[in-house]
C-alpha cells in the first residue's frame, strides 16, 4: 500500500489510511471547504425557515438538507483522493456516464415544473442528470485541452471545435428537457474552460455573439416554451402579471426589499412564515436571507460564494493545464449559477430553475457540487504534492 | 522563453475570469444594497394581508310579465346542498364519515361524491369540481324536503354540509308564450368571449325576448367574499355583495288572450288531424294595429322552456330536435314563412286600385280558368261567374282569375318598357315591399328568429340564375343517371335544361301567381299581421313590438319600449276604406271568411280575408287574417281595434279550419260564450304597476 502510494506513476493513487493524518490532510485548500460548509449550513437554516410551516414535519426539509450535506461531504472527501494526474483517465468516462444520465431522462424520466428532467429512483429519491452534466462536461472539456500538454500554443481550430461538439450535445439535451436554466450554466461554464484554455478571442467572442443570436433567435422564433417566455416577459414587464408568472418575482421582491439592513430575524420573516414565496426553498431561497437576515445576511452569502470562487482561482493558477481547466469550469460553474440565482431573486435576471450552489434544498445539485470541491481538492493536493 | 509564456498566458485568462466574477459580485452586493435600503419605491409588505377569494352568487333573472303585470317568467328558490371541502379535510378522518352518510342520504357512493368535490387539475380526472378550491361544492340540486330535514336536523352528523338556497326561473304558464319568451342556458366559453362580465353560474337568455332582453333581465351577480391565508384556504367570511335582480321586462303579451290562442291553435290541429287532415302546425298572431303591440303570439307545436332551466339534459334536447318532433322550438307565428295564398289580394287589390289597373267602380270577368303564357290557371275548384264582378266580390268571394289579368298586363307592359330600354315598374313588387313582404319585420326579438317572407322579381331571379346556372347545365347534360325512374329522371333533365336557357326569364305566369300569394311569394303570419293592421290603421306599416317597458327593482319604469313606425303604405284612405269593407262580415255570405262567424253576434263588428295557399306535394295552408271590432273614425276612416292573423299547416281551406280557430278567440275577446278574456275588447293601454322586488334573504 505504501508503495503504492508513493510510485507517482500508480494508477490508482488512493492515499492509504495508514498514513499519519498530517500526510492524509496536506494540500486540502480549507478556506474553500469552510466556504462550501458555512454556505450549506447556512442553507439549512434557510431552507428550514422556509419549510417549518408547509406542514408535514416542519424539520422534514432541514433534515433530508443535512443528509444531503453529509453525501455531499462524503462525495467530496472520497473525490478529494483521487489523483488528480488521473483526470485523463476518468474525465471521458465522467463525460459519458453524466451523458447516459442525461438521455435516461428522455426514456424513464419525469417532469417537475415545466421541465422533463428527473429521473424517480423511488422511495421518494430524484436524480436531476442535467446536474452532474455540468461537471463531466467541464473534466471532458479539461481532458480534450490538455491532450497536448507540451504545445504552447492555443489550442487548434480542430480542438475548439472538438470542445464545441462536446458541449453541444449535452447542451442541446438540456434544452429539450427543456431546462434553460441548467443550458445557460452549461454555456457559461463551457465558455470559461474556453477562455482559460487559451482559444483566441475571435472564437470566444464569435461563440459569444453566436449565443446572443440565438438567445434573440429563440425567444423571437417561439422555440420556447410559454412558460418560459412568461417567465422573460414579466421579467421585462414586472407587475404587469402580479398573480402569474410574476408572482414568485414580486413576493422574492417583497420578502428581500422588506429585509433591510438586519433582517427580520430568524422565522420572524413574514413573506417567508406566511409561504407566500413559491419555491422558496430551491430557486428563491436567498429571499428567505434576504427578509430574515436582511443586508448583512445577503451580503454575507454573496461574500462566500466571492471566497468560493477566489479559492477555486488560487487553485487554478497552481494548478496544470487540466487541472487549471476544471478548476476554472467549476468556478464559472458556481459563480455563473449564483449570479444567476440571486439575480432572480434581486429582479436582476430572468427567472429560470436553477438552484443556490450549496444553499439550495435538492439533493442532486448539492451531489454535483460535493463532487466539484472534491475535484478541486484533488487538483491542489496535486499541485501540492507536485511543487 | 516558451515555459514563460504559457503561465503568462494562463495568467492572463484567468485575470479576465476574475475580472468577470469580481464584476458579478459587485453587481450582486450594489444590487441587493439597492434593494434592501436604497429603493425609493419599495414594495410593500403585503403578507400579514389575507387575500380575498370571492364566490359569485348569481343574480335572479328578472321576471317576464304580460300587459296587466301577470307573471310569464318568475322565480322559484331551490335548495342546493353543498359540502366544504376545506372542513372535511380538517376532520379527524379527513371527512370521509361525513361523505358516506351523504352518500346514503342521497342514494350515490362514497366514492363518487369524493371525485366530485375534488378539484379539477391535470391529474384529477372529470367529474371533478370546476370551481374554486375554496368554494363550496354544490352536491344535489333541488334536494328533496327529506334530503334537507335530515341534513338541517342533524347538523351536527353533517360538519362541512350546508344548504344554499337558490333561484331558477319558473314559468308560471308552463308551455304558454314558450316561442316568444324563448329558453335560457347555462353560460358557456362562446358567451364569456363575447361578455367578459358572464361567470359560470350565470344563465343567459338563448332565444325570444330571454335573449333580446337578456342584460336588463340578467341583474347584477353579487358576490360572497372569503378571506383567505397565503395558502388559498378560507379563514374567514368578509363582507357580502347581495346579488341585485335582473329588471322585469312587461310585455304587450295578454297571457289570457295568449292562452286562449294556444288552446284555440291545439283545438284546430285536433280538429282537422280529426277530419283526416295532417294539420302539422300552424300559429296565431294577435296584434294591436293602433300601437304595433303584439298581443298574443302561438306557434304550434310547442315545448317547454322549463326544461331548458339549468342546463336542458341531452334526451330531452334528441327529443325536441328529432325529425319527428316537427321542429317545437320553431316560433312559426313569427320566423315560419309560407305562401299566403288570398290573403295576399289586400296588397294585389291596393296595387292595382292605386296603379289604376282595375277602377273601384268597374266590374272585370271572373272566368272558371284563364290561359296565361300558354298555361291555364283556374280559380279554386274552378268556380266561375258567368258576368263581370266588382272588386268588392272579388275579394269577397276570392276571384283568383279578376286578379291574374291586371297582374299579367302589369307584366307586359313592364315587358314593352324593358324593350323600349326602361326599368320595369313591378307596382305588385313595390306594394308588397311596402307592406313589409320581403323585408325584416324588426321584432324585437333576435333577428335570426323572425322572417322576412319573399317574392319573385326579375333582378331576383336573374342573380338567381347566375349563380345557379353552372349546375342546371351541368345537370341538363349529364341527365339525372342517380334517379332510377325513367319518366322522373327525363323530367328533372328536361327542367335543368329549361333553367339552363331560361331560367333568368320572369314570366308573366310568375307575376299572375304573384298576385294572388301563389309561386314565390312567402310571408310570415306576424308579416301578415302587420299587413292587415296597416288595412285598419290608417295605412302605417309598424316594426312591432313584444316588449312594452322595462321596469327596475324599486317598480320604477327605466325605459318604455315603443313599436317603430316604419312606413306608411302608398294606397290612399279610400281605397283601404273599400278593401275593408268589401271583407266586412257583415256581408254575410259574400265575403269567404265570414262562413264560421254567421251566427256571431258580433259579425257586424269584424272583417277579415281568407287564403288557401297550395304548396307543392302537401294539403293546403289554411289562413284567416281578422280585424275587430270595427269603428270609423272622425274622418271615415276603417279603425280596428285588433288584427288577428291564424293559419294551420295542411288543414284546407280558410273557411274551414283557420276560420273556426280565430272563431273561438274572437268569442273570447267579445265575451261570447263565457267571460271576457280582455276588459271591454280593448287591449291593454296603460302599463301595469309592477310592485317593488323583495330581496330574497339567504
Amino acid at each position: 500500500m505504501t508503495l503504492l502510494a508513493r510510485d507517482p506513476r500508480a494508477p490508482f493513487a488512493l492515499t492509504p489510511t495508514v498514513l499519519p493524518l498530517e500526510r492524509r490532510v496536506r494540500g486540502y485548500d480549507w478556506i474553500l471547504i469552510a466556504a462550501a460548509l458555512a454556505l450549506a449550513l447556512i442553507g439549512a437554516v434557510l431552507v428550514w425557515a422556509a419549510t417549518r410551516q408547509a406542514g408535514g414535519n416542519p424539520q422534514g426539509f432541514l433534515y433530508r438538507h443535512l443528509f444531503n450535506v453529509l453525501v455531499a461531504g462524503a462525495l467530496l472527501v472520497a473525490t478529494s483522493r483521487l489523483d488528480a494526474r488521473l483526470l485523463r483517465l476518468f474525465g471521458p468516462v465522467a463525460y459519458v456516464a453524466s451523458l447516459i444520465g442525461l438521455l435516461a431522462v428522455f426514456v424513464v424520466g419525469s417532469t417537475v415544473n415545466g421541465a422533463h428532467a428527473w429521473i424517480r429512483l423511488g422511495g421518494g429519491f430524484e436524480l436531476q442528470p442535467s446536474e452532474f452534466m455540468k461537471l463531466g462536461m467541464i473534466v471532458g472539456m479539461a481532458v480534450l485541452f490538455a491532450r497536448r500538454e507540451r504545445d504552447d500554443a492555443p489550442p487548434t481550430t480542430l480542438d475548439v471545435l472538438m470542445a464545441i461538439g462536446l458541449v453541444a450535445v449535452p447542451l442541446a439535451l438540456v434544452m429539450l428537457q427543456p431546462d434553460l436554466g441548467s443550458a445557460m450554466v452549461l454555456g457559461a461554464a463551457a465558455f470559461g474552460v474556453l477562455v482559460a484554455a487559451g482559444v483566441r478571442a475571435r472564437w470566444t467572442i464569435g461563440l459569444l455573439a453566436l449565443a446572443v443570436l440565438g438567445a434573440v433567435l429563440a425567444v423571437k422564433g417561439g422555440l420556447l416554451a410559454d412558460y418560459q417566455l412568461a417567465r422573460f416577459s414579466s421579467f421585462m414587464h414586472p407587475g404587469h402579471d402580479v398573480q402569474g408568472a410574476a408572482y414568485n418575482v414580486t413576493q422574492a421582491h417583497i420578502a428581500i426589499a422588506n429585509g433591510g439592513l438586519f433582517g427580520t430575524g430568524l422565522f420572524h420573516g413574514p413573506q417567508t412564515s406566511g409561504g407566500f414565496v413559491p419555491e422558496q426553498q430551491t430557486d428563491f431561497v436567498f429571499s428567505v436571507a434576504g427578509e430574515e437576515f436582511g443586508l448583512i445576511g445577503g451580503s454575507a452569502v454573496i461574500a462566500l460564494f466571492a471566497v468560493l470562487c477566489w479559492r477555486g482561482l488560487r487553485i487554478a493558477r497552481g494548478a496544470d493545464t487540466a487541472g487549471r481547466l476544471v478548476a476554472v469550469g467549476v468556478v464559472c460553474w458556481i459563480a455563473f449559477q449564483a449570479f444567476q440565482n440571486i439575480g432572480m431573486n434581486l429582479g436582476l435576471t430572468p427567472v429560470t430553475g436553477l438552484p443556490l450552489p450549496f444553499v439550495s434544498y435538492g439533493g442532486s445539485s448539492m451531489f454535483a457540487q460535493g463532487l466539484a470541491i472534491g475535484l478541486l481538492q484533488a487538483v491542489r493536493r496535486r499541485a501540492v504534492a507536485a511543487a | 522563453m516558451v515555459s514563460r509564456r504559457r503561465p503568462e498566458r494562463a495568467k492572463r485568462r484567468l485575470a479576465v475570469i476574475a475580472v468577470l466574477i469580481v464584476s458579478m459580485v459587485a453587481t450582486l452586493a450594489g444590487r441587493l444594497y439597492y434593494v434592501q435600503l436604497l429603493d425609493p419605491n419599495k414594495p410593500v409588505q403585503t403578507a400579514g394581508r389575507l387575500h380575498d377569494g370571492t364566490i359569485v352568487v348569481p343574480a335572479p333573472r328578472g321576471q317576464i310579465v304580460d300587459s296587466r303585470g301577470r307573471p310569464l317568467v318568475d322565480n322559484t328558490s331551490a335548495q342546493v346542498l353543498t359540502v366544504n371541502r376545506e372542513t372535511l379535510q380538517g376532520l379527524p378522518d379527513h371527512g370521509t364519515s361525513v361523505l358516506s352518510r351523504l352518500a346514503a342520504l342521497l342514494g350515490t357512493t362514497t366514492a363518487a361524491l369524493a371525485k366530485e368535490i375534488t378539484p379539477c387539475s391535470p391529474t384529477v380526472p372529470a367529474p371533478c369540481w370546476t370551481g374554486e378550491p375554496y368554494q363550496p361544492v354544490p352536491i344535489a340540486s333541488n334536494a328533496s324536503t327529506a334530503v334537507t330535514l335530515a341534513v338541517s336536523e342533524h347538523r351536527e352528523r353533517y360538519p362541512g354540509v350546508a344548504l344554499q338556497t337558490v333561484t331558477l326561473p319558473r314559468y308560471p304558464g308552463g308551455t304558454l308564450a314558450a316561442h316568444v319568451l324563448g329558453y335560457t342556458g347555462a353560460v358557456n366559453a362562446d358567451d364569456k368571449k363575447k361578455n367578459a362580465a358572464l361567470t359560470d353560474s350565470d344563465t343567459i337568455g338563448r332565444t325570444g325576448l330571454e335573449a333580446q332582453y337578456d342584460a336588463a333581465l340578467r341583474g347584477i351577480d353579487g358576490q360572497q367574499v372569503v378571506r383567505l391565508n397565503p395558502q388559498g384556504s378560507a379563514v374567514s367570511a368578509g363582507a357580502d355583495v347581495p346579488a341585485q335582480q335582473g329588471d322585469t321586462l312587461v310585455t304587450s303579451i295578454d297571457a289570457n288572450v295568449q292562452r286562449l290562442a294556444e288552446q284555440s291553435l291545439a283545438k284546430q290541429i285536433a280538429d282537422s288531424r280529426a277530419k283526416g287532415k295532417p294539420a302539422t302546425s300552424g300559429s296565431v298572431v294577435v296584434m294591436d294595429p293602433n300601437t304595433g303591440r303584439v298581443i298574443a303570439a302561438a306557434s304550434y307545436p310547442s315545448y317547454d322552456p322549463q326544461l331548458f332551466v339549468g342546463g336542458i339534459s341531452s334526451s330531452n334536447y334528441a327529443a325536441l330536435t328529432s325529425p319527428t318532433a316537427n321542429d317545437p322550438l320553431l316560433s312559426r307565428a313569427i320566423a315560419g314563412q309560407y305562401a299566403p295564398g288570398s290573403t295576399f289580394k289586400l296588397i294585389t287589390s291596393s296595387s292595382a286600385v292605386m296603379h289604376q289597373e282595375i277602377s273601384l267602380s268597374g266590374t272585370y270577368a271572373c272566368p272558371g280558368s284563364l290561359a296565361i303564357d300558354g298555361r291555364v290557371k283556374t280559380n279554386f275548384e274552378s268556380e266561375s261567374f258567368g258576368y263581370p264582378i266588382s272588386l268588392q266580390d272579388a275579394l269577397g268571394y276570392s276571384c283568383d282569375t279578376f286578379f291574374y289579368a291586371p297582374a299579367a298586363n302589369e307584366f307586359y307592359a313592364d315587358q314593352s318598357r324593358i324593350t323600349a330600354g326602361q326599368k320595369p315598374n313591378e307596382y305588385l313588387q313595390k306594394m308588397a315591399s311596402a307592406y313589409g313582404v320581403g323585408l325584416a319585420p324588426g321584432l324585437d326579438v333576435p333577428a335570426a328568429e323572425q322572417a322576412a317572407g319573399g317574392y319573385a322579381d326579375r333582378d331576383t331571379r336573374l342573380a338567381r340564375w347566375k349563380a345557379n346556372r353552372a349546375q342546371y347545365c351541368a345537370d341538363a347534360k349529364h341527365g339525372f343517371p342517380q334517379v332510377a325512374d325513367r319518366a322522373q329522371r327525363s323530367y328533372l333533365t328536361q327542367l335543368a335544361s329549361e333553367n339552363c336557357t331560361d331560367g333568368w326569364r320572369y314570366r308573366a305566369g310568375d307575376n299572375a301567381d304573384m298576385s294572388i300569394g301563389q309561386g314565390e311569394t312567402t310571408v310570415s303570419p306576424l308579416q301578415l299581421a302587420v299587413a292587415y293592421s296597416a288595412l285598419v290603421n290608417g295605412g302605417r306599416i309598424w316594426e312591432p313590438r313584444l316588449g312594452w317597458a322595462i321596469v327596475n327593482g324599486a317598480g320604477k319604469v327605466v325605459s318604455t319600449i315603443n313599436p317603430k313606425l316604419r312606413n306608411r303604405v302608398p294606397v290612399s284612405q279610400s281605397v283601404l276604406n273599400y278593401i275593408a269593407d268589401s271583407l266586412s262580415f257583415s256581408r254575410g255570405w259574400a265575403v269567404s271568411g265570414a262562413f264560421a262567424y254567421l251566427n256571431s253576434p258580433y259579425r257586424n263588428q269584424i272583417g277579415g280575408k281568407t287564403g288557401t295557399a297550395e304548396v307543392f306535394g302537401h294539403q293546403d295552408t289554411s289562413w284567416l287574417a281578422t280585424w275587430g271590432p270595427v269603428s270609423k273614425d272622425a274622418h271615415g276612416a276603417t279603425r280596428a281595434r285588433f288584427v288577428i292573423v291564424g293559419m294551420v299547416e295542411q288543414a284546407g281551406t280558410g273557411a274551414t279550419a283557420a276560420g273556426p280557430m280565430l272563431k273561438r278567440i274572437w268569442d273570447g275577446l267579445f265575451g261570447v260564450g263565457g267571460p271576457a278574456v280582455v276588459p271591454g275588447t280593448r287591449p291593454a293601454t296603460v302599463l301595469p304597476k309592477i310592485a317593488p322586488q323583495v330581496q330574497v334573504s339567504r
